[in-house]
């Protein structure tokens, strides 16, 4: 049962990412191509039948949802470097005890964001803010601080159990090392 | 008092080896529970800014050039760009290896990430040089170290990072990036060409000059790009956001449909170890914003600009202090976290000193270069080890040497600021 939960949890955050980083980048696209358009003689009607003034706080706010599930994400590839000169120099049994306690720090983290979080789309849902240009309610778009920290949340305490049975950890294979950063 | 606490609640939680995100996250939390007049206002602002720090446009310019990157990665560009780069200087003493210099820094006008130039210039590369009788030592430093040239020439993720966290022109600071990054280009040539001479590396044979035109005809749909993003940028056409995504596309385009490397069933992966990368990268920031917003509150960078004008530092005296931190921290942390913790230190004092803000950024990126291929943090000698299927021990070693030069070129950068700002002040 649970597996099958994780199973089906692992594809929606995938599809998730994935697809909010094409959407964006489409987005954006669009909206350069459409603003040259309006700029060609012939073409300008056409374009000025559509309105593209939403296509930057959309991308913004698919950005950061693609962010913070994809920092979910992160947490089961084992992308989220940190600094590991102590780790490495100490005794197994010690190096044991830093990786529990540095994981129990992320799950700490992020349990502690998400229910801050909750208490913030609890309190935006009060006022009835909505967005700028889309003019979307805030409290829908602030979903992603509770469910993406939950889901981190949650991702830390898989890599823990892990750990703690079978001391396997998550590794950024560098075979795919052109993902790293910078 | 609280500077040093912050500090000591930072490294404490950096060394059990938490994720830099997570320590920079978790320090602001203990901070702000422990030592200010506490309230649940404070930590609804904290939960606010996890939010609203990333709501800017210009930020955004980091996951769509991951993506563009990514696909460049794979799309089989390197190849091109490679055989185009051979052919204008392969025939010259260590020909190959100046020509892969050559094709890094191609790439690196079309990238905007060091270790992903390492890979697509070094995967094709590494071998050829091997198998044409040079050391294994020198092929890999070569390519690790040309491979840094990706966050000096622009576009660069890095830059972008250092443009975010100090509200300074990413635009500018692309332009300022251009002189030093070729000369930088040059001065590894010139020491692989001396080097080549001395030890008698192999030649090729000169290319005919049709072999020149067919080969840049090849690679001329990946060189685009560079017209593509700069021209749009400087021509006004769109802001450097906007350029990473139309980059991104471009990218997808030319790898898919002109040159066939991606098929398009692989589009998905891509598009998910783009989102992974770049997500990881946000968190970051995020965090870091949230970090800054600690010290900002605290009211640090004030209070550290304040002692640096009590001490009667000198400008010259600031650098060589900075640069020295810089090191130190590249030794530790990636580039895109030191940026975003000293940046925003370091611009107020620099900029009380007289030193142009773009100017310590060139300087800052310089530096994450050495970091990049220096023990025990630098990523590009994580992915060389990979490619040429060597202990990092012994890549590290093969590195050394293009240390040395790359701290000279640093010395160079840090006290001939003409090199950095001349081009920008130009067309500013």
């Amino acid at each position: 049962m649970i597996r099958i939960f994780n199973r089906i949890l692992d594809h929606i955050e995938e599809w998730l990412i994935a697809s909010f980083m094409a959407a964006a980048t489409l987005i954006i696209f669009a909206a350069v191509l459409h603003r040259q358009c309006a700029s060609v003689p012939w073409l300008w009607k056409y374009a000025a039948a559509l309105n593209f003034s939403w296509a930057q706080e959309l991308c913004i706010y698919l950005f950061i949802w693609m962010a913070k599930f994809g920092a979910a994400y992160g947490v089961r590839t084992g992308i989220h470097i940190g600094v590991d000169v102590l780790v490495n120099a100490v005794r197994p049994a010690m190096r044991r005890v830093l990786v529990v306690a540095a994981l129990s720090l992320g799950a700490f983290f992020t349990g502690v964001i998400a229910f801050m979080g909750v208490r913030w789309v609890w309190f935006v849902y009060g006022t009835g803010q909505t967005s700028p240009d889309l003019e979307w309610p805030m409290w829908v778009i602030y979903l992603c601080i509770p469910l993406g920290s939950s889901l981190m949340c949650y991702r830390f305490l898989q890599v823990l159990t892990r750990f703690v049975r079978s001391g396997e950890l998550p590794v950024h294979t560098l075979g795919a090392a052109h993902e790293d950063p910078a | 008092m609280n500077v040093g606490l912050i500090l000591v609640i930072l490294l404490v939680l950096l060394l059990t080896g938490t994720p830099i995100s997570i320590a920079l996250g978790m320090t602001v939390l203990t901070f702000l529970v422990l030592f200010s007049s506490f309230s649940i206002d404070t930590v609804d602002i904290v939960s606010q800014r996890l939010f609203t720090g990333l709501e800017s446009f210009a930020i955004m310019a980091v996951p769509f050039f991951v993506l563009s990157g990514t696909f460049l990665t794979d799309g089989g560009i390197a190849r091109r760009i490679i055989r185009f780069a051979l052919a204008l200087v392969g025939w010259m003493h260590g020909g190959l290896a100046i020509a892969a210099i050559l094709a890094c820094t191609f790439f690196a006008t079309i990238s905007g990430s060091s270790p992903a130039t390492v890979v697509a210039i070094g995967s094709i590369m590494l071998p050829a040089m091997i198998k044409h009788g040079y050391p294994k030592r020198f092929a890999v430093g070569v390519i690790t170290t040309s491979g840094s040239l990706g966050i000096l020439i622009p576009p660069s993720i890095v830059m972008i990072i250092y443009a975010v966290s100090t509200s300074e022109s990413a635009g500018k600071l692309f332009i300022a990036g251009i002189v030093p990054g070729i000369l930088l280009a040059a001065v590894l040539m010139l020491v692989t060409y001396v080097t080549a001479r001395k030890k008698n590396f192999p030649t090729l044979p000169r290319a005919s000059g049709r072999e020149i035109w067919e080969s840049f005809k090849d690679a001329f749909w990946g060189l685009m790009l560079v017209v593509i993003v700069m021209g749009g940028i400087y021509g006004g056409i769109f802001t450097p956001t906007e350029a990473a995504a139309v980059s991104a596309v471009y990218a997808f385009i030319a790898a898919v449909f002109i040159y066939r490397g991606l098929k398009l069933r692989e589009v998905p992966k891509v598009l998910l170890s783009a989102a992974n990368t770049s997500a990881m990268l946000l968190y970051i920031i995020t965090n870091a914003i949230l970090f800054s917003f600690l010290l900002t509150s605290e009211q640090i960078p004030q209070a550290l600009s304040q002692w640096v004008i009590v001490q009667h530092l000198s400008p010259w005296m600031f650098l060589v202090a900075v640069n020295v931190a810089l090191l130190v921290a590249g030794q530790f942390m990636e580039p895109s976290s030191i940026i975003l913790i000293l940046a925003p230190l370091l611009v107020p004092i620099a900029k009380n000193l007289g030193i142009d803000p773009i100017h310590l950024g060139v300087i800052m990126t310089v530096n994450m270069e050495i970091g990049m291929i220096h023990p025990p943090v630098g990523l590009n000698l994580f992915v060389a080890s990979h490619i040429a299927k060597m202990g990092l021990t012994e890549v590290s070693i093969a590195c050394l040497p293009w240390v040395f030069v790359l701290l000279a070129y640093l010395i160079l950068i840090t006290y001939v600021p003409v090199i950095s700002l001349w081009l920008p002040n130009l067309l500013y």
